[in-house]
């Protein structure tokens, strides 16, 4: 059988992830990190719905006879400022996962060193993404400070 | 690369007896019923391909109501339909081909599919697979039947209150309503079924980053249908009893705010947009690939895209709503959104043109199909673009202007797509190949049809023609325009009628192709021309993105059984299930077969939604019954049966469990995605709480009794003892104390049946009256809600006690109550949050 | 862009007559301009990719990807969106507090037009609207039943008329001339057959307008348009329409009382002549399927003519 050869057996994989684990530095980083992919698309919604909460809430229920929304820009400002942080964080930790050992794209290898880096790849990207779209949110609210 | 010749299949004799023997006993364990019993299937393989064939029904259906429109719509005064008959057709035609074959045929292509991608032999739940086609079938049948009686809904597709609560009293919009919700509840069902198969069924090896680009397309659209379609399910809810109850949710005069529904109708109805056009972007990442004849670039990059879309795709559903009379803030927001969403989409694009760039291209029709598409699809994005963009809408928002951007979207975005996807995965699945010839043709027609039916929709827009017209006046010189559409629509039609025709015609006589036609480097391709019902020969273990491509001698070891679940020694449906990031293998589920069952609870569960329809309670309560009644049989005789061996040797040396529970298992996984699904229900309907709070300037109004804190406070009381006896009835379970676990089950029933009371006696004692105000009648959807879910949680009690009474449920094999206690998680916050907000938003609102 | 004024009636976005209008009809033209450049060079990029047999170097294509897929369209949008979003404070600022203001319903399909011409003076009309050029105005919007949108595309965007709230609209019409109005939200059975007509006037004439509009019905003279406001009352009209000075004060139709002052009738779908007045009251449902009004179909042809020799007198 040409393939026992070739083929590592079911005990081997099993054995083989158990060695990668060993390998990694961070044990348990690359389970837990899927939720990484999607943590700053995350924060990105959180921001997007305190944003908008609070702008339909104060000028459906708060607003002066002038319709002026200063409150409303100075608390998005407090959001932005919070978000941005909080993506920039989530994005460094996935680009440093990304570059760990100096390896390029594609990530496409067996190993659970490539896993890791390939999910830091795109938390990376996803932060970029998220920052975008989440500066693409504050400008609203530079643009557009009253509640017509 | 590996392609066996078709005529060399005599593989299986040169193998020795024990594979034969082998062989043998796994192709009669997925052996695929004959006769009338081939209807009673459940495997991917058939219900895929009978779900495939019932949305493109449908979709030609729907084409037909397209081409009555433009018919109508070719000079102007015209009168071939009347406005009653086009204002169906018209209704008709979006939610045909929205609900019956958009979101539907992407189900159908993933479950058809999605198991050969990974080389599984089928998803982990096939019954359900097969209870959510059949459905659809009759949900479906039943709202395109009602145009035939001339009693189809005519409120749109958007179905917009007040004009469908009170303006419209036929049995139309209930139809719409009730059957369409039936055919939700069949989706969720698939993108239940999608997102498991997605995380637990891949072969071993398979880690998140080697996954196929089609996968992650799926899990995310699986998980946007999750989050997007459970609004517009607690929307119909509202609408269904402001109709038949007369609870004045959409009611102005009571209350109630038309506005209401569009946020939730669109809430689903935007992310919509992307669960349709993802999908066949992911076909498109499959079959860019084949034809460069080199991996995808930027894997990571699509990741992103399809991630990020997923996310960005719900902050965009007020800009559907932005001539509403919103404040200039609320607008902007949800127009930057409608923005940034368009950078994903751009870097899929531009990932497809690099493969492209790299490889070397093999042309093809399904290539053909593929660049037309984008093609036409990027117009559709720039126009996509220009509407987000707030100001331009207030002027192109419901004109044709409109028409003509969704279609280049959908019909670039996706028909396309799904063409190009025929032509590529006819061979894997019918062994015979589509005519080139014939593709061509039928290409150029589709694609001059199209865009001389729809670009000169964008002009008509501007010039001023609203949608939904039945007829417009000659003097407004719209005639020309719309006459060149109408032409165009007959020439995509024809180029839809050779499409159809080569699908369609015998091919008897053609030769079948070889394995793996288009040298393709996924797992689909392994499968054997003619095909055999057991999907892959044994299950992989894959290193590779394309292991096809790069792995030495794959298709000859999965051949000869060198791999996992090679055999099927006791008869039984098996499959591996893998941890969700890495990939190792840590069960071999056995999966049910052939069964009548899915088909009884399709049938009870549709007499439900349709004999509500027509109001004929008394039969629709009795059809309920029979519907759980069916269903717990179902999951009696077909779900955690006790193996008769805790383990089992699956090749190689590898041996592992054959039952496990907690969030190893499948099912616990499937109960926490639909109780996601259940919980965003949920906050809808509190959203609507709130959303009455922001629209009123007394909310709840003076002088209204509310459902005072008592009873919620003694509800809440009561339903955490209740879930802390659910809890202890699992530990005691697991320690095996028959006594106290049995103990903790009454306990906790008697408890919850108290505290269901509980949550209903607040607003009955305070005589709130729902048909008298909104407050009374939003206050009370939450009790039922919650009293409804309580009812549920007391019956899985009772299942839990008669399993383990009945040897089905031990200490060990305790996945029925871990299960049970997932759902009680949720029921408790359920409960907690309807008795916070009917109780506690009163005092803090004063 | 007068070429694409195509028909007789002006409903085009692209032949502005309004602020609102041509900044918006600029802002298309550039996006238009700026979306072909791009799809032509996707497209273009696409259709080499095919055609030159490719092996193109990784480097260039990872550039591509970058700079083509993530940096420009996130440079170019982001122009756009502070673009469109320094246009939106203007467009949604209430005019100052004098500007003329019209109170506009939506009505299962027609449109209840009021002018409020001073402290709770209201002049009623309807299907039509006359405004001075040069001059912002607001409009109040309602419904009386279901969702209406009130559109009229040369002088701006559109706003949904919705039941239990008042929306507003700011216009600021910039050239003189007559300009057509429809219901842009699907509102039922006739909801094609829901438009207006928009005359922007000078400011004389508007005023002139405005105050004829102000007193009651005149007299009918001649024996047929007397015979015709007795037969009027007797056939039970005025349980929905209102004509002022004189008995009939329903609400349920179009107020009448400067009926033959319009341009048009079954709002705005036909011209306002003996002709289609006649068809409109003996065979209204064949002009206008699912409209309320009754088809007076046993009407002789006296009595009809009587009927229409009134309302034409109603100047």
């Amino acid at each position: 059988m040409l393939g026992d050869r070739r083929i590592p057996d079911g005990g081997e994989v099993m054995a083989m992830t158990e060695t990668r684990n060993r390998d990694e530095i961070y044990k348990t980083d690359h389970v837990t990190s899927i939720w990484w992919i999607v943590a700053a698309p995350a924060v990105w919604a959180v921001h997007f719905l305190a944003s908008y909460l609070t702008a339909a809430i104060f000028c459906a229920k708060f607003a002066d006879s002038d319709r002026s929304a200063g409150e409303v820009q100075l608390a998005v400002m407090a959001y932005t400022v919070v978000a941005i942080m909080i993506i920039a964080g989530v994005g460094w930790s996935g680009r440093r996962r990304h570059r760990d050992g100096h390896d390029r794209s594609p990530h496409d290898g067996a190993t659970a060193a490539d896993l890791r880096r390939m999910i830091g790849l795109s938390t990376f990207l996803l932060s970029l993404l998220s920052a975008v779209a989440t500066i693409f949110t504050a400008l609203v609210f530079y643009f557009v400070g009253t509640c017509h | 690369m590996n392609t066996d010749a078709p005529g060399e299949a005599s593989d299986d004799d040169r193998l020795d007896v024990r594979l034969d023997d082998r062989a043998k006993r796994l192709l009669d364990a997925w052996r695929t019923p004959t006769g009338w019993r081939y209807w009673t299937a459940v495997n991917n393989s058939e219900v895929g391909l009978w779900y495939v064939v019932a949305s493109f029904t449908f979709f030609l259906f729907g084409g037909i109501l397209a081409l009555l429109m433009r018919i109508q719509l070719a000079l102007p005064d015209n009168d071939f339909l009347t406005a009653d008959q086009y204002n169906q057709v018209f209704t008709m035609h979006g939610s045909v081909m929205m609900f019956l074959f958009a979101v539907p045929i992407l189900e159908a292509i993933s479950i058809l599919l999605l198991p050969e991608m990974l080389g599984a032999r089928d998803l982990p739940f096939p019954r359900l697979s097969a209870y959510g086609f059949w459905c659809f079938v009759i949900g479906g049948v039943f709202v395109c039947g009602s145009i035939f009686f001339g009693v189809a809904p005519e409120g749109g597709w958007f179905m917009y209150p007040p004009m469908t609560t009170e303006y419209q009293t036929g049995v139309g919009v209930d139809i719409w309503l009730l059957g369409l919700s039936f055919i939700e509840v069949a989706s969720i069902a698939a993108a239940v079924e999608l997102i498991v198969g997605v995380m637990k069924c891949r072969p071993p090896g398979m880690q998140l980053n080697l996954i196929p680009l089609y996968a992650w397309y799926i899990l995310v659209v699986a998980v946007m249908i999750l989050f997007a379609f459970p609004p517009l399910i607690a929307g119909d809810l509202l609408m269904e009893l402001q109709r038949s109850l007369d609870w004045p949710f959409f009611d102005a005069s009571r209350g109630g705010d038309p506005l209401l529904w569009q946020h939730l109708f669109w809430i689903f109805g935007h992310p919509e947009v992307y669960i349709v056009f993802l999908p066949s972007i992911a076909l498109i990442a499959m079959i860019v690939p084949t034809f460069a004849r080199t991996p995808m670039v930027g894997y990571g990059w699509i990741v992103l895209a399809a991630v990020g879309t997923g996310f960005l795709s719900f902050g965009l559903w007020v800009h559907h709503m932005f001539t509403t009379g919103l404040p200039a803030i609320s607008i902007g927001i949800f127009s930057a959104a409608s923005q940034a969403v368009a950078i994903p989409t751009g870097i899929q694009l531009f990932c497809f043109i690099a493969t492209l760039l790299i490889g070397r291209v093999t042309k093809s029709v399904c290539l053909l199909f593929t660049l037309g598409g984008l093609a036409t699809f990027i117009i559709g994005g720039l126009t996509g673009v220009m509407v987000a963009v707030a100001p331009f809408d207030y002027q192109a928002h419901d004109t044709y202007f409109i028409v003509g951007h969704l279609h280049y979207v959908l019909i670039g975005g996706t028909i396309f797509p799904i063409v190009a996807g025929v032509y590529y995965y006819y061979p894997a699945v019918t062994g015979k190949q589509l005519s080139e010839k014939l593709g061509r043709y039928a290409f150029w027609l589709m694609l001059v049809g199209f865009n001389v039916s729809f670009f000169p929709m964008h002009l008509s827009g501007l010039l001023g023609m609203p949608r939904r017209v039945y007829t417009y006046p000659a003097e407004l010189g719209l005639g020309t325009l719309n006459l060149i559409s109408t032409v165009g629509a007959f020439v995509l039609a024809i180029g839809f009628i050779v499409f159809l025709y080569d699908v369609l015609r015998s091919k008897k006589n053609q030769p079948l192709v070889p394995r793996n036609l288009w040298n393709a480097g996924t797992l689909e391709w392994l499968g054997e021309v003619p095909d055999k019902p057991w999907g892959v020969r044994s299950i992989p273990i894959v290193e590779s993105r394309y292991p096809l491509w790069d792995q030495e001698d794959f298709v000859e070891d999965v051949d000869a059984g060198r791999f996992y679940l090679p055999d099927a020694e006791e008869g039984l449906r098996e499959t591996l299930v893998t941890s969700v990031v890495d990939a190792k293998p840590i069960q071999c589920l056995r999966v049910p077969g052939p069964t009548f069952l899915t088909h009884f609870a399709a049938i009870f569960t549709g007499g439900v939604f349709i004999l509500s329809t027509y109001h004929w309670y008394v039969a629709a309560t009795i059809s309920g019954v029979l519907a759980f009644i069916t269903i717990l049989v179902w999951l009696w005789t077909g779900t955690a049966p006790i193996p008769e061996k805790q383990e089992k040797d699956v090749g190689r040396g590898l041996t592992l469990p054959i039952y496990v529970s907690g969030s190893k298992a499948v099912g616990w996984w499937a109960m926490f995605i639909t109780m996601l699904g259940d919980m965003t229900a949920f906050i809808s309907l509190v959203f609507g709480y709130f959303f009455y709070w922001t629209a009123h300037d007394d909310f709840p109004p003076n002088g209204s009794s509310g459902p005072g804190w008592i009873w919620p406070s003694v509800a809440m009381l009561t339903m955490l003892l209740a879930y802390l006896a659910t809890l202890a009835a699992r530990r005691w379970n697991r320690q095996d104390h028959a006594v106290r676990f049995y103990g903790a089950i009454v306990c906790g029933v008697v408890l919850s049946i108290a505290g269901g009371l509980a949550v209903l006696y607040g607003p009955w004692t305070h005589q709130m009256d729902p048909t008298a105000h909104v407050y009374p009648a939003i206050v009370w959807v939450l009790a039922i809600w919650t009293a409804l879910h309580v009812v549920l949680g007391v019956v899985m009690h009772l299942y839990c006690a008669a399993r383990r009474a009945a040897g089905r449920m031990t200490a060990r094999c305790d996945a029925d109550i871990v299960n049970v206690t997932l759902y009680w998680h949720f029921l408790m916050l359920t409960t907690a949050i309807t008795c916070l907000v009917i109780a506690g938003f009163p005092m803090v609102a004063k | 862009m007068s070429f694409l004024l195509i028909g007789d009636l002006s409903q085009s976005t692209l032949d502005p007559a309004g602020h609102g209008a041509a900044q918006i009809a600029d802002l298309f033209l550039w996006m238009l301009g700026g979306g072909v450049l791009i799809w032509l060079i996707v497209v273009g990029l696409a259709v080499y990719s095919v055609v030159v047999p490719g092996g193109h170097r990784p480097r260039l294509t990872k550039t591509l990807v970058i700079g083509g897929g993530a940096v420009f369209p996130t440079l170019v949008l982001t122009s756009l969106l502070c673009y469109a979003l320094a246009m939106l404070p203007e467009l949604h600022r209430p005019p100052p507090e004098a500007s003329l203001t019209i109170d506009v319903s939506g009505v299962r399909w027609w449109w209840r037009v009021g002018y409020r011409t001073g402290e709770n003076q209201r002049v009623e009309t309807a299907n039509e609207i006359r405004l001075p050029v040069d001059q912002p105005v607001e409009f109040k919007l309602t419904s009386e039943d279901v969702i209406h949108s009130f559109w009229i595309p040369a002088l701006g965007g559109k706003v949904d008329m919705i039941p239990g709230r008042e929306t507003r609209l700011k216009l600021h019409p910039n050239r003189v001339g007559t300009f057509r109005g429809v219901c842009a939200e699907y509102c039922g059975t006739a909801h094609a057959q829901m438009a207006f007509d928009v005359l922007v006037m000078s400011q004389a004439d508007f005023e002139q307008w405005l105050r004829s509009q102000k007193r009651d019905a005149s007299e009918p003279s001649g024996r047929a348009a007397t015979a015709g406001r007795e037969l009027f009352h007797r056939k039970g009209c005025g349980a929905c329409h209102t004509i002022r000075g004189t008995d009939a004060g329903g609400r349920v139709g179009p107020d009448l009382t400067h009926f033959d002052s319009r341009l048009s009738l079954g709002a705005a779908i036909k011209p306002n002549d003996a002709d289609n007045l006649r068809r409109w009251i003996s065979r209204t449902h064949d002009v206008k399927p699912g409209v309320q009004m009754p088809a007076f179909e046993r009407l002789n042809q006296d009595e009809l003519d009587s009927i229409v020799a009134y309302l034409e007198q109603l100047n």
